[in-house]
């Protein structure tokens, strides 16, 4: 096996005008290295987007299932009035991957609105961390964020790290932020064996309900493939 | 079909089974009593296959194989089930589509081929109405968001679909108001037969009256000190579980 490591830099950026809609889809699934750490891919990314035109919308849906280290933060620069900004991501992080990723929405339009929805799994020795920045400047009046950050953890050596900043300049600003942090509950394991089905089956399924609402997100080619590479990559790691 | 000899359970290094004994035939009902801590859930779990109880002692022998040896996955393809006391909540996970799974895993073990969806859903729905249980139900995540009564409705409901050779059905009337209690009891009666055994343990006379029990067990200590007919439970409910324990004692 390699056991060097490759850097994957890549760039993105979107614009979107008026009325414009961008959707950007990632699944991920890079050499994540060995069992022990060893080799994998530096995945370090720049994503950012800027809804420069009233009413447009830029959406970053992410599964980031490979990759030793992710460094990765598609962001949202909400000029244009009524803009949208959303991202969803699932970020995988076995063995001793490490996935540090998350986003930025910087509302400036006025209505402007915009969501997170993180989803990290954790197992082995694996981290991941969750960043946010959620800025919203003084002439985004009735601005909106929603962000919902979850972790699930498998085992009792993996982590999982939140960041999430809020930098709120507009009094007429709404901001929610939700976090929960879950273990694989033996009791919903013990419940799915107990109906006959495999351990493997069943942490499937649990992981695959946990970032439900992230999957709904992709297209469904997308969506299909990203379900099969979680199973994938979370292969042994229960029981 | 079931015979437990001499269990002897430690949960935690704490002795909570010490010595229990018992035969349950096919076709037949028993109900195990027992004040609170007594061992009746931990009776349930052990033979479920649960986690973290200790066997120090005794065998459990189902259909003339080990019982004990087998993963808590292969007995419920065995034909063993148990509803929860507390059922849990899955999010994420369709409620149907957890059932199918669990279904198809137990007939793919019969040598039989995968349920169709049409002829699965027809099938949920039909047994839904039995245990009258809404459409909602069939878009829901497992457990998630349901009441205490829907939740242990849905443990009933699973019964009917996967129609276990064992059932198993731990406190099933807790948390029960007296119309979910009927609907409950509707659902195991209508599934009652010559070659299913139900054994259910419960802490209130109550829900005898819905499931008739062809055998009553008091379970106290660890150990099942008394073992009667229906009229034993209604004693029980006359004279406490404190009358069971002395005469016990006595003897």
């Amino acid at each position: 096996m390699r056991d060097e490591n490759q850097l994957h830099a890549a760039v993105v950026e979107l614009v979107a005008l008026e009325n414009a809609q961008i959707k950007y889809s990632t699944v991920q699934n890079w050499y994540p290295g060995d069992e022990n750490g060893r080799g994998g891919i530096y995945n370090f990314v720049t994503k950012r987007g800027e809804c420069r035109g009233a009413n447009s919308r830029i959406s970053w849906t992410q599964v980031e299932t490979g990759s030793a280290i992710t460094w990765k933060y598609p962001s949202c620069i909400l000029t244009g009035d009524n803009s949208v900004g959303e991202f969803y991501s699932v970020a995988v992080a076995n063995n001793y991957q490490q996935a540090d990723t998350g986003t930025k929405m910087i509302h400036i339009g006025r209505n402007t609105r915009s969501t997170i929805v993180s989803k990290g799994i954790s197992a082995g020795h694996g981290q991941n961390s969750y960043r946010g920045l959620v800025k919203i400047l003084p002439s985004a009046v009735d601005a909106r964020n929603y962000t919902q950050c979850d972790s699930l953890l498998m085992g009792a050596q993996c982590g999982a790290h939140t960041f999430p900043y809020m930098e709120v300049r507009t009094p007429t600003a709404i901001v929610e932020h939700e976090a929960t942090t879950s273990k694989i509950g033996d009791d919903q394991l013990f419940y799915c064996l107990s109906r006959g089905i495999s351990s493997e089956d069943a942490v499937n399924m649990i992981v695959n309900g946990f970032c439900k609402a992230v999957f709904k997100e992709l297209p469904m080619e997308f969506a299909v493939e990203a379900q099969n590479l979680l199973a994938v990559s979370l292969e042994g790691s229960v029981g | 079909m079931l015979s437990i000899r001499n269990l002897k359970v430690t949960v935690a290094g704490k002795q909570v089974l010490n010595g229990l004994n018992l035969d349950v035939k096919a076709g037949e009902v028993h109900a195990i009593m027992g004040p609170n801590g007594s061992g009746k859930s931990t009776l349930a779990q052990v033979l479920a296959g649960r986690d973290g109880y200790e066997v120090t002692a005794g065998t459990v022998t189902y259909q003339d194989r080990d019982l004990l040896a087998l993963a808590p996955e292969e007995r419920a393809r065995e034909g063993v089930f148990l509803a929860f006391q507390y059922p849990v909540e899955i999010p994420g996970v369709n409620n149907v589509y957890l059932l199918k799974a669990g279904l198809n895993a137990i007939r793919k073990h019969r040598g039989e081929a995968e349920v169709d969806a049409f002829e699965f859903l027809t099938l949920v729905r039909e047994k839904m109405q039995l245990m009258q249980m809404n459409e909602s139900f069939l878009n829901r995540a497992v457990n998630e968001g349901f009441s205490g009564g829907e939740k242990k409705r849905n443990e009933i409901l699973q019964m009917a679909i996967l129609e276990p050779t064992l059932a198993l059905l731990d406190e099933t009337d807790s948390g029960l108001d007296i119309d979910a209690l009927r609907v409950v009891s509707n659902g195991v009666n209508s599934l009652r037969r010559a070659d299913r055994a139900i054994v259910m343990v419960t802490h209130y006379q109550r829900l005898l009256d819905y499931i008739q029990p062809d055998h009553v067990h008091v379970l106290t200590g660890g150990r099942i000190v008394m073992s009667g007919d229906k009229s034993l439970a209604l004693e029980l409910e006359k004279r406490g579980y404190d009358w069971v324990k002395e005469d016990s004692a006595a003897a």
